[in-house]
């Protein structure tokens, strides 16, 4: 593209990006000075309050007991990714590399999965993690999660191991290892970077998992940190100061992560498109 | 929901595309050990599928055909909950609803996308548009909960669109926007656009930016318009692109729930009501457990319905 | 001290994940859903003597409502004087609630809960039958009236039967005024029949005073207070009781009912409503009604304490005046209703806080000035001092007035489930938005009510 062109589309494309910002970001601004105003109060618009009640963000952080809830997010998410990671890996390795008979179907069958809605399946869902005696533990989120994700973890998997070149395991064979070698010790390091965007996908998805946690889990403390935001409307959703303050403490975490591995966030969930 | 439903889609149609050239077949895999060792690898993720998708979806089939509150044994009344699906006009009113926030969710991201990433395609690789790109993608990182709660706080009363509206001399139209049964569903829409159209404009610039400016050369030197040339030759090679935004966003549509959930609980009426949210209120509050799996059969059939021919329409000349 | 529990199996652990996939699968293999995880009808038996929380250290589950200083305020002086019980408070919304309340009931099985209808909770086996503790801490000799609503038949009808809750307090509806926006409407004393409160909410539209700013908004239709109100100023008590507690037959779609919702219809066209009460929560309500911006609101005394703070001197309470002049008067009157899960493991415990909360001098006294409501118990108990020019003073001297008219009801939200949910309020939030007739809303929401109560 010459540079003539270049300048003529700059301006009003800054122009476009700059308002599509303010538009992304100004939400956030009315939340936050929201959130300063007095406890119970109903503030108007963005106005800025005469002084500035910080201890709103205390007082937030005491009643939505953080702290409990970063934890409980935390046991999740670290329950959910690995095992998640580890066992679409190996069906992505099957499915893509070692093809046994009746993979195709098995493979459609994943497919499928792909556009399930959640709210299809949560009723059976709840009177089953019921008969386990799993209702109100944090097994209610983990399980069906990790079910749950099979369907895309695969997919994806399954596409970067046909991806792979065959020389890679034919030298492997001639070497004699077995197939867990080939695939622990070759294939598994070699699909580094397809597994960090499923990591952080499904980090994601975990971290923001609403319905399972509303349905499934009673105490906030045991949920996901949006089950625990929702659970903090459904207490304090008439102190708008104090759901603001609130809203933002729990995003703060997620901000914080996307914000150190922003690169790798944007990469992850764009990916799809930058492959082709 | 769009979490689990949305981005998986986004992966997966370069992924197959990928996946046609190369059909190597190695000899060992024929053999009985061979089959074995695959179906070993398979069978974690298989048990983890059919327990907690494939088994629930058979049981919702099942559940729909029974009139059940969830405690007591429940009686078989064949397809009566489906008729009642037909005729109670709000059950199939929460379904139209969904349709209409297709609109929103995903016809408005996709088009406000496309014309934005056309905009800013020259500047994409400036400083400006790195830190747009961190921003942009803001709406996708956060819990849907949370922009419900964002912007039913916006949308209020004393909320900031109505001080906006009032600050440019529009105070005549101000109104409690979730309240109104005019207004709320286009409300909830919008704050699905807010969620999804950074999404969308980044998917279609990345997609932009692999096109060869060459294309755009030629036709500028065959004297076609800016418009012209956006149409007839930029928006036909971004079709994977725009296939994969709008099969994300109409799975968000038709599958929302926690934007609703919190921001209008179906509310005013049943103006804002949709499959999921009715579904979670059927089962869960009135237990019409049979009548909450009609309707969950009924939205998981609706999503392949729809989303299987997009699917085709901006696949086929892939390939 | 319990002898029956629920079925509840303890938590399975599994160590080997896909073990315990491969279990449900194998686990849930029969063809009709239903019938096993129910828990059994309970009724409260001891080994002997009077209930109590015993001496060891019990912490007791609880389930409250957001936004109630008095459950807790109970609590704390319990624990003041039980130190061996402590308390586990999880709070919600009454709306949120609502949507938990059975699962909850069967899942987490509290101590002691907020409950909304309790007919479906009963017949379903989710609430244990107090029966028992009604005999050994002798509730049956207070006034029978107070516990009526909290009765559920085998039929699953309301008013008779066994008991199934009990009640922190009994509250008392009407209606709140601001005494200063009166004033400046020139609204001189309190209405004393219908025509007269018309009249005074046309002054204060025309002095430019939001007449009602009445919250609607969300899953909360609190326009079926002035709604309730008007059907008992036009009707009798008696036939909204017998709806309210499913007896065969009831109507709600009545002759007297109609006319009070067109008196509704009325209001809302008259613009006598704040503009944008279909998105107005209830804390917004009070927000603005302490904040001076609107002259009344339909409330209950739950809220007097409250006022009396907030507003003091300022705010006033009226019965809602009846049709014609000199008519009987009656309001929403309800238990303040609290229960214990079937399966809650302190059972024994939880009733002697309930039955302390009618008893106790401090208690009692607590659900007067902090609950602003009259405290259960035998009818002579006693009965804190209040000021009678106090709100508080006067909820409780309108609680003579509707016991001498008999005027009590149940609100019309409690008799089924679901009814306040998916048809008061979208069909109260419709007639605002002018979507709905007023004749069509009773007409919907009795057909929804027959369908509900028909399963």
């Amino acid at each position: 593209m010459s540079s003539v062109t270049t300048v003529r589309a700059g301006i009003p494309g800054r122009i476009i990006l700059i308002l599509l910002m303010i538009v992304t970001v100004v939400p956030f601004v009315s939340v936050f000075i929201t959130a300063l105003h007095p406890s119970g109060t109903y503030p108007s618009g963005i106005a800025l309050p005469a002084t500035p009640h910080w201890e709103n963000f205390v007082q937030a952080f005491q009643v939505a007991d953080m702290g409990a809830l970063l934890l409980s997010s935390g046991i999740i998410v670290l329950a959910v990714v690995p095992i998640s990671m580890l066992i679409s890996t190996m069906a992505g390795f099957a499915l893509g590399h070692l093809r046994p008979p009746g993979s195709r179907i098995a493979f459609l069958a994943f497919v499928l999965g792909l556009t399930l809605p959640l709210e299809g399946i949560i009723t059976p869902l709840y009177y089953q993690v019921r008969s386990m005696g799993l209702l109100n533990t944090r097994w209610a989120i983990i399980l069906p999660l990790i079910g749950l994700y099979m369907p895309f973890a695969i997919v994806w998997m399954r596409a970067h191991f046909i991806g792979m070149p065959a020389e890679i395991t034919e030298a492997a064979r001639i070497d004699g290892a077995s197939t867990w070698q080939l695939f622990w010790r070759v294939q598994v390091p070699l699909a580094r970077p397809a597994l960090s965007s499923l990591g952080i996908l499904l980090f994601l998805w975990t971290w923001n998992q609403f319905l399972l946690a509303i349905v499934l889990v009673d105490d906030p403390l045991k949920r996901t940190m949006a089950g625990a935001l929702g659970a903090f409307q459904g207490q304090w959703g008439t102190n708008i100061p104090l759901l603001c303050a609130g809203a933002l403490l729990i995003l703060t975490p997620t901000l914080i992560v996307y914000l150190v591995f922003q690169r790798a966030f944007i990469s992850a969930l764009l990916e799809g498109s930058v492959k082709a | 929901m769009t979490g689990i439903v949305t981005t998986p889609e986004v992966a997966t149609p370069p992924a197959t595309a990928a996946a046609r050239p190369e059909r190597r077949r190695s000899t060992r895999r024929r053999s009985g050990r061979g089959a074995l060792v695959g179906w070993l690898f398979l069978l974690p993720a298989t048990v983890f599928y059919i327990a907690f998708v494939l088994w629930p979806i058979l049981s919702t089939i099942n559940y729909s055909f029974y009139d059940w509150n969830g405690i007591t044994p429940a009686t078989f009344v064949g397809v009566q909950n489906y008729v009642a699906l037909v005729t109670q006009p709000e059950l199939l009113g929460s379904i139209i609803n969904a349709f209409v926030l297709i609109i929103f969710f995903s016809l408005i991201p996709t088009a406000l996308g496309l014309v934005i990433a056309a905009t800013i395609r020259g500047i994409s690789g400036s400083r400006l548009a790195g830190i747009a790109r961190v921003v942009l993608f803001l709406p996708q990182i956060i819990p849907l909960v949370a922009a419900g709660i964002i912007w039913t706080w916006l949308l209020s009363t004393d909320g900031l669109i109505n001080q906006l509206l009032r600050g440019i001399g529009l105070g005549g139209i101000t109104r409690a926007w979730l309240g109104d049964f005019t207004t709320a569903l286009p409300a909830v829409g919008v704050i699905g656009a807010w969620v999804l159209l950074g999404l969308c404009t980044l998917l279609l610039l990345s997609g932009m930016s692999k096109l060869d400016p060459s294309l755009s050369e030629a036709s500028r030197l065959d004297g076609a318009g800016a418009v012209r040339e956006f149409l007839s030759i930029t928006v036909p090679l971004l079709k994977a692109e725009i296939g994969v935004c709008i099969t994300v966003t109409v799975i968000a549509a038709l599958a929302s729930f926690d934007i609703i959930y919190i921001a209008t609980q179906g509310g005013p009426g049943n103006s804002t009501m949709v499959p999921g949210l009715q579904i979670f209120y059927l089962a869960f509050t009135q237990r019409e457990v049979g009548l909450a799996s009609a309707l969950a059969v009924a939205l998981m059939v609706l999503v392949l319905a729809v989303v299987l021919p997009i699917q085709r329409i901006f696949r086929g000349n892939d390939q | 001290m319990e002898k029956t529990r629920p079925k509840r199996r303890a938590a399975i652990r599994v160590p080997a994940l896909a073990g315990m996939a491969l279990a449900a699968v194998l686990g849930l293999s029969a063809c009709a859903p239903g019938g096993s995880a129910a828990p059994s009808q309970t009724t409260a038996t001891f080994a002997g003597g009077t209930p109590t929380c015993g001496t060891k250290p019990v912490t007791m589950n609880a389930y409250f409502e957001t936004g109630f200083p008095l459950p807790k305020a109970l609590t704390d002086e319990f624990t003041k004087q039980h130190p061996n019980v402590t308390w586990n408070i999880r709070e919600d919304q009454f709306a949120v609630i609502t949507q938990n309340a059975a699962r909850t009931l069967s899942d987490s099985a509290p101590d002691l809960m907020r409950l909304p209808s309790i007919a479906d909770l009963a017949k379903e086996g989710l609430l244990k039958n107090l029966d028992g503790y009604a005999t050994a801490f002798g509730w049956d000799k207070w006034p029978a009236s107070q516990l009526e609503q909290l009765r559920v038949d085998k039929s699953g009808s309301r008013g008779s039967g066994s008991l199934y809750a009990q009640g922190l307090n009994f509250s008392l509806t009407g209606v709140f005024y601001n005494k200063d926006l009166a004033k400046k409407a020139g609204i001189t004393g309190t209405p004393t029949t219908l025509a007269e409160l018309d009249a005074d909410l046309a002054k204060a539209k025309a002095a430019g005073i939001t007449p009602i700013a009445q919250f609607n908004g969300g899953a909360t239709g609190g326009l079926a207070f002035p709604l309730q109100q008007l059907m008992a100023a036009y009707g009798s008590p008696t036939s909204i009781n017998d709806w309210v507690f499913q007896k065969s037959g009831a109507d709600i779609d009545t002759a007297t009912n109609k006319q009070a919702a067109a008196h509704l219809e009325k209001w809302v066209k008259a613009g006598y409503f704040a503009s944008d009460v279909n998105s107005l929560d209830y804390a917004g309500m009070m927000s603005r009604f302490i904040g001076g911006k609107s002259l009344f609101i339909f409330d209950g005394d739950w809220e007097s304490g409250n006022l009396d703070k907030q507003m003091a001197g300022k705010a006033g309470f009226f019965l809602m005046p009846s049709a014609t002049a000199g008519g009987k008067q009656a309001a929403m009157s309800a238990p303040l209703t609290y229960g214990i899960a079937a399966g809650a493991k302190h059972a024994d415990c939880a009733a002697t806080f309930l039955n302390w909360v009618a008893t106790d001098k401090t208690a009692r006294s607590i659900a007067v000035k902090v609950g602003g409501s009259h405290p259960m118990g035998l009818a002579d108990a006693y009965m804190p001092e209040v000021d009678s020019s106090t709100v508080t003073g006067q909820t409780l001297a309108a609680g003579a007035t509707v016991s001498k008219d008999n005027g009590a009801m149940d609100f019309i939200a409690n008799a089924t489930n679901a009814i306040y949910a998916k048809s008061w309020t979208p069909q109260l939030q419709s007639l605002v938005a002018g979507r709905v007739s007023s004749d069509d809303l009773l007409k919907s929401v009795q057909s929804d009510y027959l369908s509900q109560i028909k399963q």
